[in-house]
């Protein structure tokens, strides 16, 4: 078996598109909370978001964007991009840049990608409306590429040529832990020296108001508290969006390339609730075997971890269910184990989540700190007992377990150890 | 076929509205203001000579930016749209569907299948707007067709392949550098002749004529009916050599018997290399050979 490595991230969030602002909002706890314009309407009690920054995708037109420099696309390639895919091509070439990979690194027979997103809702409305008042005949032709669920992946593989295993994960908030797992897999089976691990979601009013009447959307105005994961007046999610790549390369790789990984992937595991459609287990049941199976994995124990970046989206039943998971599985040293929701900065990325947060965990571990869970005025009696930092801390763990969970009762965690360079 | 003109004979009974005009300049927001207002007059009149210049806007607006100033040449008409202006089959499509919803008619994807270029595009607009037939699509002829139909032959042949339609002829001639006449022109410096080039235009126009010249019942042009009369306007923009390879274009301006004056230009990949304003050629009609024979000898063969 392969060991397996990361060496190369790229971020389009809300609280930073490259790693250095990413960094400082994650030190600081700035977060990316705005008063989002597109729900400052009548009969929408939802007012913030956390909006990818820069970037302005709000027009059915992909011509009409605003795209940043240094990003450059060309019509040919806008024509089928989502906005979650646009925002997937510009991190991966990010990632590509900072793992020093070059043209041919990217495209060969031994080089994969796998992303993870919803699609998108916002551009599948727009098309199926387009449809039904013009006519069958005069939808884009490149409408489908455009906003189905693999839409990221279609883009991403044809653009950037790459020719091994490529597919796409949907277990919603779970799917790009997912993705990093397989993707884990198949490079430590063999089957693939390189692999680029996508999470995206476009985060605009069509992929995050449909949460709205779950009751799982917070409707608290205010951009710095809206989120607040494990305090007692957490009372749902701000939705977010973005894309964000993880270069994951085999040892051999890492030796031939001679480049020092952020970290690397000691092991994954993943375990379902089987219990409600869209709520966790009140005991965290799912999540916890998830953690003791990624523990198993990696081969360590829970005195081990030095973090753990939890899932925690600011919602009190996710929240509370997976403080229970912790403690569980923590046993003894549950109140040591630093834990903390990056969440409370960036919002909750649904499909992006998983893969953003394992690279906030690499970059931590890179740059020396842990990141601290904002926004906690009065910790939630139901997440006592659990050592949870409310601010950053200036040095890196170890080893790091990163938690996801899905609609369906989906759980997925992996766990990262520090490469000392 | 039908059916695109009778939707384009109710868009013009239909009063077009201040939502209709709305529409319409939403749809063709990225393209010239030439276009829109020839869009709107189309809409409003019906008259179909405002269609060029709404589907040179429409495809303008595809075209890749670095790739528009070919569309500014006032013979833009023979661009391959593949080949020429980089579209692929996506964006014919979305080029097609623009143009379907600006002038309001629907093209098949067997009637797509014969646009090659824009000079192909803008006929099939024009004829389906006036609810006449579109002429049929270009014929590629290879070179066995061509020697079993020119009376000019090898090594005077200029023409390796040609694609003939009623509107005109496209031809490829590739340069080799063993023509007899390059060991003189010039001493150790092989140019091809300027009046070489304007032969191989002359020759295109024969082969126009000998297979897409509509003739009475009965009869074709003859063979040995046509020669050459006059040229008008020629220039020269770039010297040729060996390995050029030539695409001759050549489009009747006027044909009536026995005169058929022809628009010439050959280019070199993106290059203007000559231009013939005017190439007049003679012809005439001959009865047509009894059918009889060409099936005798097939059943022979």
């Amino acid at each position: 078996m392969s060991r397996v490595f990361i060496t190369g991230i790229g971020f389009i969030t809300s609280i930073g598109n490259d790693a250095s602002t990413v960094e400082a909002s994650l030190r600081d706890l700035r977060h990316g909370m705005v008063r989002y314009a597109p729900f400052d309407r009548e009969n929408c009690p939802v007012k913030v978001a956390a909006p990818v920054r820069d970037f302005v995708t709000d027009s059915p037109d992909s011509e009409d964007w605003t795209i940043p420099a240094p990003y450059q696309i060309r019509r040919e390639m806008l024509r089928s991009l989502s906005p979650n895919a646009l925002y997937a091509a510009c991190a991966l070439h990010q990632a590509i840049a900072d793992a020093g990979l070059s043209d041919a690194d990217v495209s060969n027979d031994e080089t994969g990608l796998y992303a993870a997103s919803a699609g998108s809702p916002g551009m599948l409305a727009r098309n199926l409306n387009k449809m039904s008042q013009a006519g069958v005949m005069r939808c884009p032709p490149l409408g489908v590429v455009a906003s189905i669920a693999g839409t990221v992946q279609f883009n991403l593989v044809a653009h950037f040529k790459i020719k091994g295993a490529s597919t796409g994960f949907s277990s919603a908030c779970a799917s790009s832990t997912h993705a990093l797992g397989f993707a884990y897999d198949d490079i430590a089976l063999g089957r693939q020296q390189r692999m680029f691990v996508i999470g995206a979601e476009d985060g605009n009013a069509e992929t995050i108001l449909p949460f709205a009447s779950m009751r799982a959307l917070t409707q608290n105005p205010d951009p710095d508290t809206a989120s607040r994961p494990f305090d007692a007046k957490h009372d749902g999610f701000v939705g977010t969006g973005g894309g964000v790549v993880l270069v994951l390369e085999s040892e051999a790789e890492v030796q031939r390339r001679g480049v020092t990984p952020y970290a690397e992937v000691l092991g994954w595991g993943q375990a379902s609730d089987g219990h409600n459609v869209a709520i966790s287990h009140p005991d965290g049941l799912g999540l916890a075997n998830a953690m003791r199976r990624a523990l198993k994995a990696a081969g360590i124990g829970p005195a081990d971890l030095g973090y753990i970046n939890a899932h925690a989206t600011s919602t009190p039943i996710g929240d509370a269910s997976e403080c229970k998971a912790i403690r569980a599985v923590l046993g003894a040293h549950a109140a040591t184990v630093p834990v903390s929701s990056t969440k409370a900065l960036t919002g909750h990325g649904l499909s992006l989540a998983g893969a953003m947060e394992t690279a906030f965990c690499a970059l931590a571990m890179r740059r020396g700190f842990t990141p601290g869970s904002a926004h906690i005025a009065e910790l939630d009696p139901a997440c006592a007992g659990l050592n949870i930092i409310r601010q950053t801390l200036p040095t890196a763990p170890d080893i790091v377990l990163n938690n996801s969970s899905g609609f369906g009762g989906a759980n997925v965690c992996a766990v990262l150890k520090r490469v000392s360079s | 076929m039908t059916e695109g003109s009778a939707s384009t004979n109710a868009q013009s009974t239909k009063p077009f509205s201040a939502e209709d005009e709305a529409a319409l300049r939403e749809s063709l927001r990225r393209c010239s203001e030439a276009t829109v207002n020839a869009a709107i007059a189309f809409r409003q009149t019906g008259a179909t000579e405002h269609l060029p210049v709404i589907i040179l806007g429409v495809v303008e607006r595809f075209v890749d930016p670095d790739l528009r100033p070919k569309l500014a040449d006032g013979n833009s008409d023979g661009l391959r749209m593949i080949d020429d202006l980089g579209i692929d089959s996506l964006t014919m499509m979305e080029i097609v569907m623009l143009v379907e919803e600006v002038v309001g008619m629907s093209i098949s994807n067997d009637e797509l299948r014969n646009l090659r270029t824009l000079g192909d595009i803008k006929v099939f607009i024009d004829c389906k707007a006036r609810g006449v037939p579109p002429p049929a699509p270009a014929e590629h002829h290879g070179i066995e067709s061509i020697l079993q139909r020119m009376p000019i032959q090898p090594p005077f042949l200029f023409l390796n392949e040609a694609e003939v339609s009623e509107s005109g002829a496209t031809g490829k001639y590739k340069i080799t550098g063993e023509e007899f006449f390059l060991k003189g022109h010039f001493k150790d410096n092989p140019v091809m002749p300027a009046s070489i080039m304007l032969e191989a235009l002359g020759q295109l126009g024969v082969f126009h004529l000998l297979t897409a010249m509509p003739a009475p019942e009965g009869q074709e042009v003859g063979t040995n009916t046509i020669f050459f009369t006059s040229s008008d306007g020629v220039r020269c923009h770039r010297v040729c050599k060996p390995g050029d390879v030539l695409t001759l274009s050549m489009k009747p301006k006027r044909v009536k018997m026995p005169l058929a004056v022809f628009e010439g230009s050959i280019r070199v990949d993106a290059d203007k290399a000559v231009v013939a304003e005017e190439i007049t050629l003679t012809f005439g009609f001959v009865d047509k050979a009894a059918p009889a024979a060409p099936a005798a000898a097939s059943s022979a063969g």
